[in-house]
């Protein structure tokens, strides 16, 4: 365990337990402290890796291995995004709102510690815990679809727990501990790598399906479209990528692979990788749901992490990461606008909503934002991590994944310009007749989002850098 | 920093930081806002032509910002580039101006202006770019604002064709950076002055010439561009005439002309592409009755002319396609500009609808007329002088086929361009009630623009001695 990020995980944790307490009376004081304890985190982050200091010595002075940081930042920032979001989106006389504030601070700790954690039994144990509350955050929308797409997430991510302490226990059993290094010792030694790689093997199918990999996607669209629409950001922009994608990129980095002693784990994940980015993307072209929607784009874009980790260069390494990043500023971005969408119009199906631009400029233009960057449209940041994992890949002599990933951009360009088409321009419906600008504080965490992904772009040198010292530390 | 890099940088910089206060003006009011767009027009055209001293003095000046693993980006600014620069920023700033009338009645003026200014300070740095790299950047900037003034009126319709043009040059743009990753990954290096010189290999070449295509709109890629009519006139004059198939057309000369010596095999094959392009669509300019499509049409037509002068291989094409930049930029300026007004005035894009219309617009014919005979390439006008360039050069290169194919290409340019002058301007009133010429500054511009035309051919001199130094100075692999 990373000790000197502990402190990220108890506090959420110990605001999640006072929060049903203190908002009894005054139901305003769980978004306040919600919102309180994530900025007050995310400041002190800030703090830690942009001092001017820092940054001039290259983020040499970063403690750790810099990963977890970067993912705790992540974390704290799509939660406060969500949370803020809600304070103004959630009416006030639900019953289980504060419920609501716990459970999401509960699995912002949860994420903290799988992203610190250092041995396998640790991250299954908080991967659960994310399992357990995310279940809960869908079926906080009590109707039909939500239910449904929280079972259909509960039948598909227990099985794949399952196989992750199958797996655990297979890697016990051979190779003796359970932390991360005397894995990657193990790799890197010339031992027979036979029930090790079987152990691995299992967990990584497990992670798969958490992460909603084709052809293990089928709960994520259910799932994101039944929940709040903050709730399917909260799970699309970050939960599952951290605990599939993140764990995937672990894996990925532990077991090696750019030293080929896993080459079939590696292969068959960079196949999936490629399934997904094809599927989720063809997929996406036919929906008709906004949600369900960005649903499919958010499996196509979790394709690519997948196909970079599973090739496993240092480059492909850095790639994968900072795609996540991106991914999780932009898709987080969507999928509140689709909240503003729902809120203002009374509906995501796309067939009858159109000519939105005019009454909502600001969620039309921060959607072309997000969707440019997620089709990999320079100088957005969803170029770079595109290109760099696309440079790795043709570096590796994988030309043909390289050439086939780069032209499935073209399929999300095209189902995102159907989609704005469809939403945002065209002939006013009488759905989008009576449908205002939501609030400013709606738009405050869209706009935040939308800012970052043109500056991590304009400055991608600074991002480089990070993200250069992060894939040297956790692969040497 | 001296005064050309600084020149240099803020020819990029200022459009396209500022489309992005143009909003804001709009906040303060209406003119505030038109005088920004213009005064951040008039500055890029300025600023890009300073950069013309340094460069006729044999100089040139870079700008350079370090980015990882080879991504720099550098600002360089060479005969070609600056030439390049001033066309389309001059062409440019007469739309800009042009459009404070014509668009002043339409919704989303605001997103247009922002738009436009954005979309010329892209071409800039597209133009100045010697990494290539950021010349994709760019590239994609500009195939984003032509995405957004395409669908400018937004009814299902536009909207529909602003995908179409968008998905077509995004298409190509890929494919572009597949062939820009080859050269990476062969070279180490992106920067176009480290290149210069060098070899290309045949499946690159193929695979960057695939967005070239897409974005100047030649077969096959070209359907798009008759599509883009949809848009407002000012909007398609910009994209034939001063920004986006002009891209096409740059990076050709900048990429396989000036920098990588191309395989022959290669070059032949974009003669024959050129060649096929320039006749079929020809033919559809002849048969279209939609003033736009038409004129459309002959954009596809003429820039495979350029293609022709570019990929001939020696000096005398080179220098006439160069001219031919020029003059189609300044004549099909014109020429979408009239067709603006007319379909303002008249409300209606269909020629059978029209005729007679010179009584009762007399100075829109005598432009429309003016700018014709340059683009079919009649004496004195600068048409004639890059048609005939072009033509001996090709004839020295002494394939017959592709000759006859442009010969073939010419003479129909000649007839379409006369049908729809005919159609439009002389013969029977056909149920109109004698539209009013456009407003003073409408016609102004496009006069402008056809006295200008006629004035280069007169003053030919000047720019085909530029265009024969920047040939002897920066041409790769010509005889």
């Amino acid at each position: 365990m990373d000790k000197g990020l502990l402190a990220y995980l108890l506090i959420p944790l110990l605001s999640a337990v006072i929060i049903p307490f203190a908002a009894r009376n005054r139901p305003k004081l769980a978004d306040i402290l919600a919102n309180v304890t994530l900025l007050a985190g995310l400041a002190n982050l800030a703090w830690l890796a942009l001092r001017p200091s820092i940054i001039r010595g290259e983020f040499a002075d970063i403690p750790g291995d810099g990963f977890s940081l970067l993912l705790v930042a992540a974390v704290y920032l799509v939660a406060l995004c969500v949370t803020f979001f809600s304070a103004w989106f959630i009416e006030e006389g639900l019953p289980n709102r504060s419920a609501y504030y716990s459970l999401i601070l509960v699995s912002v700790s949860a994420m903290c510690g799988v992203v610190t954690t250092t041995d396998f039994f640790t991250l299954y144990v908080f991967i659960e815990v994310l399992a357990v509350t995310s279940f809960a955050l869908i079926t906080t929308d009590e109707s039909g679809a939500g239910l449904e797409g929280a079972l259909k997430y509960f039948f598909l991510t227990f099985p794949a727990s399952a196989l992750i302490i199958i797996g655990i226990a297979v890697m016990l059993m051979s190779l003796g501990s359970l932390s991360f290094e005397s894995l990657r010792f193990f790799m890197a030694s010339d031992l027979p790598a036979g029930p090790v790689t079987f152990g691995a093997a299992l967990m990584l199918l497990g992670f798969i399906i958490k992460a909603g990999v084709v052809p293990f996607h089928t709960w994520a669209p259910d799932a994101y479209q039944g929940a709040y629409a903050p709730v399917s950001a909260h799970l699309a922009g970050i939960v599952t990528k951290v605990s599939g994608v993140y764990a995937i990129i672990k894996m990925a980095t532990l077991l090696r692979f750019f030293d080929g002693r896993a080459q079939a784990l590696s292969e068959m994940l960079m196949f999936l990788g490629l399934l997904s980015i094809a599927v989720g993307a063809l997929a996406a072209l036919k929906q008709t749901n906004l949600k369900r929607m960005l649903a499919f784009s958010s499996i196509s874009q979790v394709g690519y992490i997948v196909l970079a980790a599973g090739l496993g260069t240092p480059l492909a390494i850095m790639g994968a990461i900072f795609h996540l990043i991106n991914h999780a500023t932009f898709k987080t971005v969507l999928f509140l606008n689709s909240a503003s969408v729902e809120k203002s119009a009374g509906t995501t199906d796309m067939d009858k909503l159109g000519g939105l631009e005019h009454t909502m400029p600001w969620t039309s233009w921060t959607s072309i934002v997000a969707l440019l960057s997620t089709a990999g449209v320079p100088p957005l940041s969803g170029f770079w991590s595109k290109l760099i994992i696309i440079l790795a890949l043709w570096e590796a002599g994988l030309k043909g994944y390289a050439v086939l990933a780069l032209l499935f951009s073209i399929v999300t360009l095209a189902y995102f310009m159907m989609m704005q088409k469809k939403v945002f321009f065209g002939k006013k419906t009488p759905a989008a007749e009576s449908s205002p600008e939501v609030c400013a504080p709606l738009l405050a965490p869209v706009v935040l989002m939308s800012g970052l992904i043109v500056a991590l772009g304009l400055l991608f040198p600074y991002f480089y850098v990070y993200v250069k010292m992060v894939a040297e530390r956790i692969l040497l | 920093m001296d005064l050309p890099v600084k020149m240099l940088t803020m020819a990029v910089a200022v459009p396209v930081f500022g489309a992005f206060l143009v909003p804001f003006a709009a906040r303060i009011s209406t003119p505030v806002r038109n005088a920004l767009a213009v005064l951040l027009g008039l500055f890029t055209f300025l600023a890009a032509a300073s950069l013309f001293t340094t460069v006729l003095g044999g100089q040139t000046s870079t700008w350079m910002l370090s980015f990882p693993r080879g991504f720099d980006l550098i600002l360089h600014a060479d005969l070609l580039s600056v030439f390049m620069a001033s066309v389309s920023a001059f062409v440019s700033l007469i739309i800009l101006i042009y459009s404070l009338d014509y668009i002043s009645h339409y919704e989303g003026q605001t997103e247009y202006y922002a738009m436009v200014v954005l979309f010329l300070g892209s071409m800039m740095g597209l133009v100045f770019s010697a990494n290539l790299l950021w010349m994709y950047v760019f590239w994609e900037m500009t195939g984003f604002c032509s995405w957004r003034l395409v669908g400018f009126f937004r009814s299902d319709k536009d909207v529909a064709k602003a995908n179409k043009t968008i998905l077509v040059t995004v298409f190509g743009a890929l494919c572009m950076l597949v062939g820009i990753i080859m050269v990476y990954f062969h070279y180490g290096t992106l920067d176009l002055r480290a290149l210069h010189g060098q070899p290309i290999s045949l499946l690159a070449a193929a695979f960057i010439l695939a967005g070239i295509l897409s974005k100047s709109a030649t077969l096959p890629f070209s359907t798009w561009l008759p599509d883009a009519g949809v848009a407002p006139s000012t909007v398609t004059s910009l994209l034939h005439a001063a920004v986006l198939v002009k891209i096409g057309v740059y990076a050709y000369a900048r990429i396989f002309g000036v920098t990588f010596a191309a395989p022959d095999a290669f070059s032949n094959a974009v003669l024959y592409i050129a060649g096929a392009s320039a006749l079929v669509s020809a033919g559809a300019a002849l048969i279209e009755t939609d003033i736009k499509r038409i004129i459309a049409y002959s954009t596809v037509s003429q820039i495979a002319f350029i293609f022709l002068g570019l990929a001939s291989g020696n000096k005398t094409a080179f220098v006439g396609a160069l001219l031919y930049i020029l003059m189609h930029s300044i004549a099909k300026g014109g020429l979408f500009l009239c067709a603006g007004i007319i379909e303002q005035n008249t409300h209606t894009k269909d020629i059978t609808r029209m005729g007679g219309l010179f009584a009762s617009m007399p100075l829109t014919g005598v432009a429309f007329a003016l700018c014709s005979l340059s683009v079919m390439g009649i004496p004195p006008f600068g048409g004639f002088f890059s048609k005939y360039l072009v033509f001996s050069g090709a004839a020295q290169n002494g394939n017959l086929v592709v000759l006859l194919m442009f010969l073939a290409g010419a003479v129909m340019t000649l007839l379409y361009l006369v049908r729809l002058f005919y159609k439009i301007f002389l013969g029977e009133p056909a149920g109109h009630d004698c539209p009013k010429e456009g407003s003073y500054t409408m016609v102004a511009s496009v006069l402008a623009l056809a006295v200008i035309g006629l004035a280069l051919g007169f003053l030919i001199y000047y720019p085909s001695a530029y265009a024969e130094l920047l040939t002897n100075t920066l041409g790769v692999n010509l005889q």
